[in-house]
């Protein structure tokens, strides 16, 4: 734990030192360079993490150099997909987090606050993205003029799919529904789309509505639309969402699926396209443990774990009948999907397997990758020649994975014993209680928070009813009992009843087979051998 | 879209030392696999280690293969050589998948590759055994040595007195090396009898024979007229006739299914002792070799019998001399005497006694009279033993002074009575005592023969097991009568039998349930997949032949006493802030089922996404309802068993147990959302109380109660509404400071805005002036040319004039020749109009702009006309 601290300091410090305010460290030439925009993406994308290694004067220096620096009322035609999972996300997780890191918060907060508006700004600048028939957004977007004319219409699945759980969180937040039913909007329209076996391709025209690239797979290019469909059932308890993943599940083990591997298909045709593996690829089983599917997740971990053992890092792609890399795709950018997904194992396995993956990662992230300004990505893993880069998700989510790998205590796993109490305007709420969702970028979302400012008042008068009924039941039984014994008793008992059961009617007549989808199998039996390496199949 | 200025990369940095320039392993980072060839020739042994640098794995093997070589290096020699560096050698020959790959090569024959754990001992005797891949039997007694090993084994014989070399005799060893290939940790052991009077012991009379010793079942001889006498045929024929009484299991690390295969044979003990490969001897694998064997003997007369006939009659001067006589006599005298309560006791490694005895037996003994009653009842308190142990390991000075390999007893009082004391004597078990004793047969009784020098004997009292258990062991005991010899045969719930290393594989022992204070690492667990359950030895026994058999018997049993194992968190934390009770299996019946309060329970994973994000919600219900009348407990269900009833296969799942009628649980509907409104609605409408009994005053008590419990709920409300309030005011004050920030702003605005005005105006004046000026000059401008329009006009009347003039000049000139004053002023006047004509051109083409310069030179011009 303490290497990965002093790794993501070494990085980090000469981020600030050669790089910042450029987007991104240059680590071979010492200097910065803009990549994704112009907003300092680095130093945003490495917020959150500065406060999970407990850096909690850093976090909060960088808040004010972020609310004085950052200007999107720029002329840059930024990634609407990655604008908002570095930028928006970022600021949305270093808003949440603020309190906790000691940062003095406004009163309204969380329902308000300057990073909040921040998020918020930026997000606007993306929504002229979405202005199109479909409803699916563009690729890129010119954060002062919006979309450019001449824009290429194609866009990739998860560019479309990827915006739920910070429009959502914004919209619970900021009280402005535009957010959500944009990014809900988007994911309808893929749902639509989807091929008659139930797979979706690479790349889309959003104005036509045509597949564009026809593979399907669970790799780059779709990758965070199944992760967000799942995390944002999880964040909004969401049924509607977790059901289109269910079914995308199901078609992807058919089709797609082999010997724990997952491979590329025609998204009509169901026949295999390209053997692959994709470093990217690596966050299934981390999604598939947060659904309950620990078995399979362990599977496909291990396969993925051996071709770690042979490059020292996941090639981008990776021949697995050939057990090679694929030609120009041989290289590691320091991806951190793999530690993420042991990251999730551990909290269900508590399998030391994960660990030593974790052991094995900092190995070679520091004797391959390690140079005097930082980390650099490895240009080829065949004989480690390393680039000049170091994408910001190295210290937003790789290192952050790392750290909370080999830090099991630390506040991001909370499971619920702790939590603090904080009184807004708009009532109590209780926030921190663990059951945090990371975005696609590692930032973590406190699920609390969302009911925290909007719907808010409902729900209590609600609940305040329920308390008086509750206390005034008991009062009518009192009387009863003096008076006619069972009359008044049956009557006030019947009422909750009454209300719950017409209720859950209409529920189930509106969702038949709804049931349990927003919650996981429990545990087999086996599962209690399932560690160091030991996998057992189904009985069926 | 994202533009490099350009591609700057950097080759990888070149290969450093791996091991340090001190160690005997010799180095070849530069992936010299030439070299490491050549080195091989002048070494009997070599052990080559590949590695990558970058691998956390062989990082950690490193240290391993340093010890090994810092013990064997003379003897072998080591070498590493980097098989990653893409511009040396071995990266280019060799195509590896992973990283370290350990390689050995026994003069000519290899490579062997070893696929143990990395661990120093596993490698030191796998090394070890490459080196000397058969053992020399040269007497009866290492024949009986070799024999009475649970490991399977295979004998050649070989007569050496003829050639160099016997035939077969190569062929032999080369099986025995390569029987290491497939079998990494050497079981099947190969031996060669050189004696032929040894070889008869065994019937074996042609020299190159070979023999595979098995247990329960008939020994084989390997049958040359059918299967080729080759390495590979012999390994093969080992291999697959070798006898599995126990199995070792040692899952490799990666994706393995080891133990699915396995457990889906049927119900399997597994056992888990501490191993020491490298140990001449483990007493306590003999012991559960021996439960084994019992345990699969079904021809109970034939199998086992040879073995201890050769024991028995070992009063040979070959037999090894670790056992002495006097050793025997005494346990033959003794075995008689039963104690009352007894037990044995293993001693842990910390122990200061442990180095010189390994096993003690610890005796509680009452002094007669005293308490008479208790002196005859066959029954052994727990707390009495646990009482003694404790007494015991307060004592152990007492034992300082004794020589190992003896039986040293000791007695002393007891702390807690004085009319008790405890007896307690150590040893050392070997395996050769212990295939003695168990000759005996006497399993089922006490397998374990009580020694005792000191403690008081009374042979009229009832023989009772030592190892006991408080619950249910004693009357199982009976019902069980039978033996465990061949119960394997006899019991339609057959068991496989496996043992696991705790040093390597403890983990699975925890996750069945290993007490985390197991020092000793010794545990046994029944595992059966396919009824999902599974039966711990008690942990408060201590791991011997008798506590198996026992545990074994009990599970082949109709109806079995042995209780499904429920694991449980061991470590659960408490915080401060705990509003919701954390529920585990030890506290699951106490906190539902005995409070006397409606209990919610939450079934949770931490894993579970859907679980986690409700957290806040059942924080906010459980703050919301009166802790005396309502509990909301949650149990990580995948850390705590429960028993069939409770268990679910849904997480979450909520569970309601009402107040009084805990058996009636419901179930919190799956369609429902999970949110505080429904929760409540849920808990209101299962919480009510019967109605039938009339209102005592226990009935108004509770009213009582609840009404208090309502009054400090609306206090709650009451103190939340404030903070509200205040929290509200301060939003208001903020609001207030904002107001007026922006009322200030606004009247800063409003003075721009007037000082804009202003300047508005003068810029407006300032237009119009302009504009003014501009129309005026405009004016002047056509002023003057209308004048200058004037004045050519009035130049051409002049220049007509002129002509006029001279013509009149001319026509006068004779005539007048006298007035020539007149005349000279005239032609003076005539120049200047001149000038005039070619300044009034110029200005009719000059632009407009340049109104100013010319207005200037017009007027001067215009004032010079006017003059003239």
């Amino acid at each position: 734990r303490e290497r990965v601290r002093a790794m993501f300091y070494h990085a980090y410090e000469h981020y600030l030192e050669s790089a910042f305010p450029y987007d991104e460290l240059r680590p071979l030439t010492c200097d910065g360079q803009d990549t994704w925009g112009s907003f300092s993406l680095t130093l945003i994308d490495a917020l959150d993490t500065l406060l999970i290694l407990g850096n909690v004067s850093e976090f909060q220096r960088v808040v004010n150099v972020l609310q004085e620096g950052v200007d999107f009322n720029i002329d840059v035609n930024a990634s609407v997909f990655e604008t908002n999972i570095r930028v928006v996300g970022g600021l949305l997780s270093a808003h949440l987090l603020s309190k906790k890191a000691g940062v003095e918060v406004e009163v309204g907060w969380p329902c308000s606050g300057p990073l909040l508006r921040m998020a918020e700004e930026a997000a606007r600048k993306l929504l002229p993205a979405f202005q199109t028939p479909t409803g699916m957004p563009y690729g890129t977007v010119n954060l002062l003029h919006g979309v450019n004319p001449g824009e290429t219409p194609v866009t990739c699945t998860a560019g479309i799919g990827t915006f739920i759980v910070e429009f959502a969180t914004l919209s619970h937040l900021t009280g402005d529904p535009v957010f959500e039913d944009v990014a809900r909007k988007a994911l309808k329209a893929l749902w639509k789309n989807r091929s008659d076996i139930g797979l979706v391709g690479n790349h889309i025209d959003v104005i036509t509505a045509k597949w564009v690239a026809q593979d399907a797979g669970i790799g780059a290019g779709v990758d965070s639309y199944f992760e967000y469909l799942v995390k944002g059932a999880i964040l909004l308890q969401d049924k509607e969402l977790m059901s289109m993943f269910l079914e995308y599940n199901k078609a992807i083990k058919n089709y797609t699926k082999f010997d724990d591997w997952y491979l590329w298909v025609q998204m009509y045709k169901g026949t295999v396209s390209m053997p692959v593996f994709q470093s990217l690829e690596a966050y299934w089983p981390g999604l598939q443990s947060l659904i309950g599917d620990v078995d399979n997740a362990m599977r496909t971990f291990l396969n993925y774990y051996t071709v770690w053992k042979q490059f020292g890092g996941l090639p981008e792609f990776y021949n697995i009948p050939q057990g090679y890399t694929v030609d120009k795709r041989e290289g590691y950018p320091l991806r951190p999907e793999l530690i993420e997904s042991a990251m999730y194992l551990y909290r269900a396995t508590r399998d030391p397997t994960l660990l030593e993956l974790g052991r094995d990662a900092v190995e070679s992230i520091e004797k391959i990758s390690k140079v005097d300004c930082g980390f650099a990505t490895i240009k080829d893993l065949r004989d480690h020649r390393l680039d000049n880069r170091m994408e910001s998700f190295f210290l937003a989510e790789t290192v952050k994975y790392l750290y909370l790998l080999f830090d099991p205590d630390n506040f991001i796993h909370n499971d619920g014993s702790v939590f603090d109490v904080v009184i807004t305007p708009y009532g109590e709420c209780v926030l921190n209680a663990g059951g945090y969702v990371f975005n696609t970028e590692a930032h973590p979302i406190d699920p609390a928070a969302l009911h925290c400012c909007r719907k808010r008042k409902e729900e209590q008068w609600e609940v305040e009813d329920l308390m008086r009924e509750f206390y005034s039941l008991k009062k009518n039984k009192k009387f009863t009992l003096k008076r006619v014994s069972d009359h008044g008793e049956g009557e006030s008992a019947k009422d909750p009843e009454g209300a719950s059961s017409e209720k859950g009617g209409e529920k189930r007549n509106s969702k038949e087979n709804s049931h349990s989808l927003l919650s996981c199998p429990s545990q087999s039996f086996n599962s209690k051998l399932a560690v160091l390496g030991q996998v057992f199949l189904d009985n069926t | 879209s994202c533009s490099r200025a350009k591609d700057v990369t950097m080759p990888a940095k070149l290969p450093v030392n791996f091991f340090s320039t001190r160690s005997p392993v010799i180095d070849l980072f530069r992936g010299q696999l030439d070299y490491a060839e050549h080195l091989r020739q002048d070494s009997e042994i070599v052990l080559y280690f590949f590695y990558a640098p970058w691998c956390g794995q062989s990082i950690a093997a490193r240290e391993e293969i340093e010890h090994v070589a810092s013990k064997l290096s003379d003897q072998v020699l080591f070498v590493a050589v980097n098989c990653w560096w893409n511009q040396g050698k071995c990266r280019k020959q060799k195509h590896f998948f992973y990283f370290p790959v350990i390689h050995l090569y026994h003069r000519s024959f290899g490579p062997i590759e070893y696929k143990g754990p990395m661990s120093a001992v596993y490698i030191e005797k796998f090394v070890r055994r490459v080196m000397t891949p058969l053992l020399y039997i040269s007497s009866r007694s290492k024949l009986l040595d070799f024999l009475s090993n649970y490991e399977p084994g295979v004998l050649g014989y070989f007569e050496f007195n003829a050639s160099p070399q016997p035939p077969g005799y190569l062929t032999f060893f080369t099986s025995a090396l390569h029987s290491l290939k497939k079998d990494y940790l050497g079981t099947i052991r190969f031996g060669v009898i050189t004696d032929k009077h040894v070889a008869e012991e065994i019937s074996l009379v042609h020299s190159g024979s070979v023999y595979l010793h098995r247990h329960v079942n008939t020994s084989l001889i390997y049958p040359n007229e059918i299967m080729n006498y080759t390495a590979e045929n012999i390994c093969k024929w080992a291999l697959e006739n070798r006898e599995m009484l126990i199995r070792w299991l040692r899952p490799h690390g990666g994706k393995s299914l080891l133990l699915n295969n396995e457990l889906k044979k049927g119900p399997a003990l597994l056992i888990f002792i501490p191993y020491n490969p490298l140990a001449e001897i483990n007493p306590l694998l003999d012991e559960i070799t021996k439960v084994a064997l019992e345990y699969h003997n079904c021809n109970k007369s034939q199998a086992a019998e040879p073995d201890l006939q050769h024991l028995g009659d070992s009063d040979s001067p070959a037999f090894d001399s670790s056992v002495p006589d006097a050793h025997m006599k005494l346990s033959e005298t003794f075995s008689i005497t039963k104690y009352p309560c007894c037990n044995t006791v293993v001693l842990p490694q910390w122990h200061s006694i442990s180095r010189t005895h390994n096993v003690c037996e610890l005796c509680v003994n009452q002094t007669l009279g005293v308490k008479p009653n208790k002196v005859h009842v066959p029954h052994c308190n727990f707390l009495e033993i646990e009482a003694a142990l404790d007494s015991f390991y307060l004592q152990e000075h007492t034992f300082f002074q004794v020589i190992s390999n003896t039986i040293e007893c000791s007695n002393f009082l007891s702390f807690y009575s004085p009319f008790s004391y405890y007896t307690a004597c150590c040893r050392t078990v070997n395996r050769h005592f212990l295939s003695f004793i168990s000759s005996e047969k006497t399993i089922l009784q006490t397998p374990k023969v009580a020694f005792s020098s000191h403690g008081k004997k009374d042979n009229t009292q009832h023989s009772i097991p030592h190892i006991e258990d408080k619950n249910w062991f004693i009357p199982d005991l009976h019902i069980s009568g039978t033996n465990i010899t061949g119960l394997s045969c006899r019991t339609n719930k057959t068991l496989n039998l496996y043992l696991l290393d705790s040093n390597l594989f403890w983990i699975y022992a925890e996750r069945l349930g290993a007490s985390r204070s197991n020092h000793l690492k010794e545990f046994a667990a029944i595992v059966d997949l396919k009824e999902e359950v599974h039966y711990v030895l008690d942990q408060k026994q201590s791991l011997v032949g008798s506590t198996l058999e026992n545990f074994i018997k009990n599970f082949s049993i109709l109806y079995s006493p042995l209780k499904r194992h429920l694991v449980d968190e061991p470590s659960v934390h408490f915080h401060e802030q705990r509003v919701i009770t954390e529920v585990t299996t030890n506290t699951f019946h106490d906190t539902v089922f005995l409070s006397d309060k409606n209990v919610l329970l939450l079934y949770y994973g931490q894993w579970c996404g859907f679980c986690a994000s409700l957290n806040h919600i059942f924080i906010q219900l459980a703050r919301l309802l009166p802790p005396d009348n309502f509990t909301v407990a949650r149990i990580d269900i995948t850390r705590n068993d429960l028993p069939w009833e409770f268990m679910t296969d849904r997480l979450p799942t909520i569970l309601f147990f009402p107040h009084q009628r805990k058996e009636q649980s419901v179930k919190f509907p799956e369609d429902f959302s999970v949110n505080l409104p429904n929760l409540l609605k849920f808990i209101l409408h299962h919480s009510s109380l019967s109605s039938s009994e009339p209102c005592t005053k226990e009935c108004l008590h509770k009213e009582t109660v609840l009404q208090q419990g309502h009054i400090s709920h609306l206090e709650r409300e009451i103190q939340k509404l404030r903070s509200e309030i205040s929290a509200l005011h301060q939003a208001h004050d903020q609001l207030e400071a904002q107001l007026s920030e922006a009322r200030r702003e606004e009247h800063r605005l409003q003075q721009q805005k007037h000082t804009l005005e202003k300047q508005h105006k003068t810029l407006q004046l300032h237009s119009e002036q302009l504009q003014a000026t501009y129309d005026r000059k405009n004016q002047e401008l056509l002023e003057m040319a209308e004048k200058l329009q004037e004045l050519a006009d009035a130049s051409e009347n002049l220049l007509k004039e002129n002509t006029l003039l001279r013509i009149l000049v001319t026509s006068s000139e004779g005539k007048l020749q006298s007035k020539d004053e007149i005349k000279e002023s005239l032609q003076s006047e005539q120049t200047l109009s001149e000038d005039d004509l070619s300044i009034s051109t110029a200005i009719a083409t000059s632009d407009e702009k340049r109104i100013d310069n010319t207005d200037t030179i017009e007027t001067e011009h215009s004032s010079g006309n006017r003059t003239e």
